[in-house]
């Protein structure tokens, strides 16, 4: 049932969006068909004080209701608020430092409510219509007023002082179906410099997380979580039209397309975005952008760079167009019409290298030679995001690995993809690294303090947060493609994107992609390498070889048999009475067998052994090559499962080496020197870095400032 | 001037050609120094694996990394190796180039009792003559701070990036003059000591800053010219050094005979820039060169005092 009042305001607010042709015509439909349930609808009005670093907002949120549930109260987001001051959640838990940057004396950054009223909106069928910014005041003019009833809440833990998240009960419960318009005035300044990826530095705004913004209604209830120092976000999808005034010689970037800008008297103008089937919306303005435009394939680019990167332009369009192209072919279309990448000013650095819906940002240095693909890299990863974390749109606070880890995954493929020689991601002055190899290295260091559940502020530290959500799910997932195989893995990821797009899976909806396309029950690897902090780490342990002497003895005669043996025990002090008891029955390869008749004169028999550890807890099968000297190969196959695996061989050869997998496909393997062991030392190669090592040191000795030469990069960094 | 300077010098260590395998083997074996625990964590950690055989060739990166992360002893042994080794041999070379500055002023070629003795005779004055030295190096060192005032007045408290690039590089170029003038400075200051047999180090030090700086582009020039010729075959070696990546035993040993040939090339120029310093300190002095004042007993004499 429909309350009279907010009959009232639904019939209005359908004969405004009827009666005013102009509008409706003003703003293009992007998707007739829409894309996404569009819970949440931003009309927002923004002026910024480019002097005072403030916003000044009018917003109107239109939130269906398309839960089962009656719901009595609302919560938000004030993100801006995790920069209030040094008692917020955010800022106790980063110590007020953001990766690298930290708030100037005066810069912190806030968000105040001012207003809000709000209005019910009857049950409707089809696609919801959405109001002009302008025009909503009036109708919601009849609305309750709800400014004294907000209140700060602190879901996540009892830090009274953070106000990053408020609610407000309703005046009536929300039935399913319903919708309500929520029309707030907001008071917003920015954090100098930018800092977690929104701010000010100058003339430079890169405006993000920065309007009230309504929680997600889940099943469980509302899923409001405060601003953390290590998270990212969630949010509901829907339609953003949004005006922006800016002093009329600012350039400005946004969410969405541009409908129009109109200049106004006082020297500002107003830029008017419109986006659908968005969860977010940044935008980011100064004079001084340097635009650089072009396409890949149906996407239109546009590019908008610092001064003192212009010459760098053509370096980020070439990435942004193989981004584009690569993920549309391998992971199905990006629905939208347009990408904007925007290079943050200098000293700015805190907006780089992050997502929102159709623009992100990334940055570079100048003199950043090629050799160096940082940017690209970027790019590429941020471009990435608007499969993961817009087309998706997982919640990254409670699962963060489905956005930043699946997206490092797909990082290893673009630069395995991009690689033409040397290294994927560094190739300069003789150094090579390609991604996987930094990532690996990663995982290796740090990926032990927990497993890759866990919610994002929830990690032993903000090292773990990183080494989980990122590089730690980007191995998983490459050692489960190397197992599955290209095709199969390929399948799994483009099956996952098409049936979850605008649905904000879940990791469970993952696994069960990956255990419905590879047809197997794959659950043993991910409860290992999701749930636990398992190490992974398989060794040749040792290898030997001998000749068989002809037995000492009373009575023996050597007994030929094919099979080689084996046997596994969980207990290592079992290993002397197996090893003795395997003497007594030596074994020869099948090759050996024909001689033992027809030929005279004796073969040399040489008995060798290979011993393998699991020296971590996760267990996984693992192929092992055996390599003998008269070049024959032999492969195993192991299920990895107990601690130990010995193989023994009897063969007219002896062996020299042997190697646990021996392609290099398990990149979750911590350690992969361990992974061969050669009978005979290795000279030649311990003698070449020893050599090289030396002549640095000779070289150091004579001339110790050239070590001042290090200092190069930090000069440059500052 | 400069480069008769350089000619006489290099004909100087002709002759005494057995200074320059001291100075080198004196680099090589504290460089062995630092390479013996390294070469015996990657042999124990790689020594009985094919990933030994791969560090013949390229140097995978994967292992650099494991190799830090396994041998975490590494870190505290080097932490002091890093602080003992280049102190000591900074304290030998500088008893080394007693005995060759002493050399050079006799100007008739190695001789072994000759050389160790002005070794001997001169380590206690240079290491006076350091800490004397010692106020004018940091003046010197401020001189990259030049670049720092003049960023700052010139495009205020936020460049581009360009201007902090370049800026870097030329603070980066200054720093190495400041080096250079610091050596020279050190240099001409031990001429003056082993030349005259002066035993008050603040009048050696103060005749090497009126030497340097009296004579700007000369000192510098010749100084500087030896110092890119260095970095310049050391450029040179860099490429061919990476090219030489096959794995076998040849190239291997090419690569070892390569460097140690650049480390005596380096030596041949220390040596050869400190015989053309002593030159040029003496044309400037208006005396003949090569002079025999080493042999004045007064020097010797002054030392055992
Ligand atoms: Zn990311």
């Amino acid at each position: 049932m429909i309350l009279p009042k907010t009959r009232w305001l639904f019939l209005t607010i359908m004969i405004f969006a009827v009666a005013r042709p102009v509008l409706a015509q003003d703003i293009p439909v992007l998707f007739p068909e829409p894309l996404s349930p569009r819970i949440a609808n931003y009309n927002i009005d923004v002026k910024l004080d480019v002097g005072k670093k403030t916003l000044d907002g009018q917003e109107v949120l239109i939130w269906h209701n398309k839960s089962q549930d009656a719901i009595t109260e609302l919560q938000f987001h004030l993100y801006l608020n995790g920069f209030r001051n040094s008692e917020s959640t955010f800022m106790q838990e980063s110590g007020g430092r953001s990766r690298r940057n930290k708030l100037d004396e005066k810069g912190w950054g806030h968000i105040e409510v001012t207003s809000m009223k709000l209005t019910f909106g009857g049950k409707l069928t089809g696609a919801p219509r959405y109001l002009a910014p302008p025009d909503a005041p009036k109708v919601l003019d009849n609305a309750f007023d709800l400014t004294g009833d907000m209140q700060f809440i602190q879901p996540d833990n009892d830090n009274a002082e953070d106000k990053s998240v408020f609610s407000v009960p309703l005046p009536r419960p929300l039935q399913p179906g319903e919708f309500v318009a929520v029309n707030m005035d907001f008071n917003a300044k920015l954090p100098e410099p930018p800092m977690a990826r929104t701010g000010a530095k100058e003339d430079y705004f890169f405006v993000g997380q920065w309007f009230p913004k309504v929680g997600v209604y889940t099943e469980n209830g509302w899923n409001t979580h405060q601003f953390h120092a290590n998270s990212e976000f969630f949010a509901d999808y829907g339609v953003y039209n949004v005006r922006m005034t800016v002093p009329e010689n600012y350039v400005l970037g946004a969410t969405g397309v541009e409908v129009e800008v109109a200049e106004n008297d006082d020297g500002t103008a107003t830029h008017f975005y419109h986006a659908e089937d968005v969860h977010d919306f940044a935008w980011t303005t100064s004079p001084e952008f340097i635009e650089v435009t072009g396409k890949s394939q149906d996407v239109d680019i546009r590019v908008l760079m610092q001064p003192d990167h212009a010459d760098q332009g053509e370096r980020h369009l070439a990435a942004t167009q193989f981004a584009v192209q690569v993920f549309q072919d391998w992971y199905g279309d990006y629905p939208f019409p347009n990408l904007t990448v925007v290079d943050p000013r200098r000293g700015a650095g805190g907006s780089g290298g992050m997502e929102y819906p159709t623009l992100v940002t990334a940055g570079t240095k100048y003199g950043l030679p090629a050799g160096i693909q940082a940017v690209e890299h970027v790019i590429i990863h941020e471009f990435g995001h608007n499969y993961w974390y817009h087309l998706l749109a997982s919640n990254e606070f409670e699962e963060s690995w489905m956005d930043e880890g699946i997206n490092t995954y797909t990082d290893i493929q673009t630069n395995r993809a991009r690689k033409t020689t040397g290294g994927d991601l560094i190739d300069f002055l003789g150094v090579q690294v390609d991604a996987d190899q930094l990532f690996r290295t990663n995982v290796m260091f740090g990926a032990g303090r927990d497993p890759i559940m866990r919610r994002a502020w929830e990690y032993y530290s903000g090292g773990s947060y990183g080494v989980n959500s990122y590089a730690k799910p980007g191995i998983v997932l490459q050692t489960l493609h190397n197992l599955l195989g290209d095709e199969v893995m390929s399948k799994i990821m483009r099956t996952y994107v098409e049936r979850w797009r605008f649905k904000h899976p879940k990791s469970q909806d993952f696994f069960d992609v990956v255990n419905e396309v590879s047809g197997q029950d794959m659950d043993w690897f991910i409860e290992q390498a999701w749930y636990t902090n398992a190490t992974l780490d398989y060794s040749v342990t040792r290898v030997t070889t001998r000749e068989v002497k002809k037995p000492k003895g009373f009575d023996y005669t050597l007994p030929v048999s094919e099979s080689d043996s084996m046997m596994t025990r969980d207990e290592d002090e079992q290993t002397n009475i197996e090893v003795a008891a395997a003497s007594a029955v030596p074994t020869v390869d099948e090759a050996a067998e024909p001689d033992s008749d027809d030929e005279p004169q004796e073969t040399k028999l040489y008995f060798s052994e290979v011993r393998i550890r699991r020296l971590g807890q996760f267990q996984f099968p693992v192929e092992i090559e055996a390599v003998f000297d008269d070049g024959e190969v032999i492969r195993e196959h192991w299920d990895g499962q107990e601690l130990w695996q010995k193989y023994r061989y009897t063969r007219p050869a002896k062996l020299v080496s042997a190697t646990v997998d021996p392609e290099g496909q398990v990149l979750l393997d911590v350690n992969f020197t361990n992974n061969s062991a050669t009978v005979a030392q290795q000279k030649l190669g311990i003698n070449k870095v020893s050599e090289r090592w030396m002549f640095w040191m000779q070289l150091f000795l004579e001339q110790p400032d050239i070590l001042h030469l290090l200092q190069m990069p930090r000069e440059l960094i500052k | 001037m400069i480069l008769s300077s350089i000619k006489t010098g290099l004909a100087q260590v002709w002759k005494s050609k057995r200074m320059v395998l001291i100075f080198f083997l004196a680099n090589l074996s504290f460089a062995l120094v630092l390479m013996l625990p390294f070469r015996a964590a990657v042999s124990n950690f790689a020594g009985e694996t094919l990933m030994g055989t791969k560090l013949a060739g390229h140097l995978p990166i994967d292992f650099i990394f494991e190799l830090m992360k396994n041998n975490k002893s590494l870190f505290s042994i080097y932490g002091t190796l890093f602080m003992l080794v280049p102190a000591s041999y900074w304290l030998l070379s500088l008893f080394l180039s007693g005995g060759a500055f002493a050399t050079f002023a006799r100007g008739d070629g190695y001789s072994s009792p000759a050389f160790w003795a002005g070794a001997a005779t001169y380590f206690g004055r240079f290491n006076r003559l350091f800490l004397w030295s010692l106020p004018v190096f940091a003046v010197l060192l401020c001189l990259q701070f030049l670049e720092t005032g003049f960023q700052r007045l010139i495009f205020g408290s936020d460049p581009y990036e360009y201007v902090k690039y370049w800026g870097g590089w030329v603070k980066y170029g200054l720093r190495v003059i400041s080096f250079v003038l610091c050596a020279m400075v050190y240099d001409y200051a031990r001429i003056h000591v082993v030349t005259t047999g002066e035993t008050r180090m603040r009048v050696s030090l103060w005749h090497g800053i009126r030497t340097v700086f009296g004579n700007l582009g000369r000192t510098f020039a010749l100084a500087f010219g030896l110092f890119l010729c260095g970095a310049l075959v050391l450029a040179i070696y860099n490429p061919i050094a990476d090219s030489l990546a096959a794995p076998n035993a040849f190239v291997v040993l090419t690569l070892f005979v390569l460097q140690q040939a650049y480390m005596l090339f380096r030596m041949l120029l220390r040596l050869t820039l400190y015989s053309s310093q002593l030159f040029l300190s003496n044309k400037l002095a208006g005396a003949p060169a090569p002079l025999e004042i080493s042999t004045d007993p007064q020097g010797l004499e002054g030392a055992a005092a």
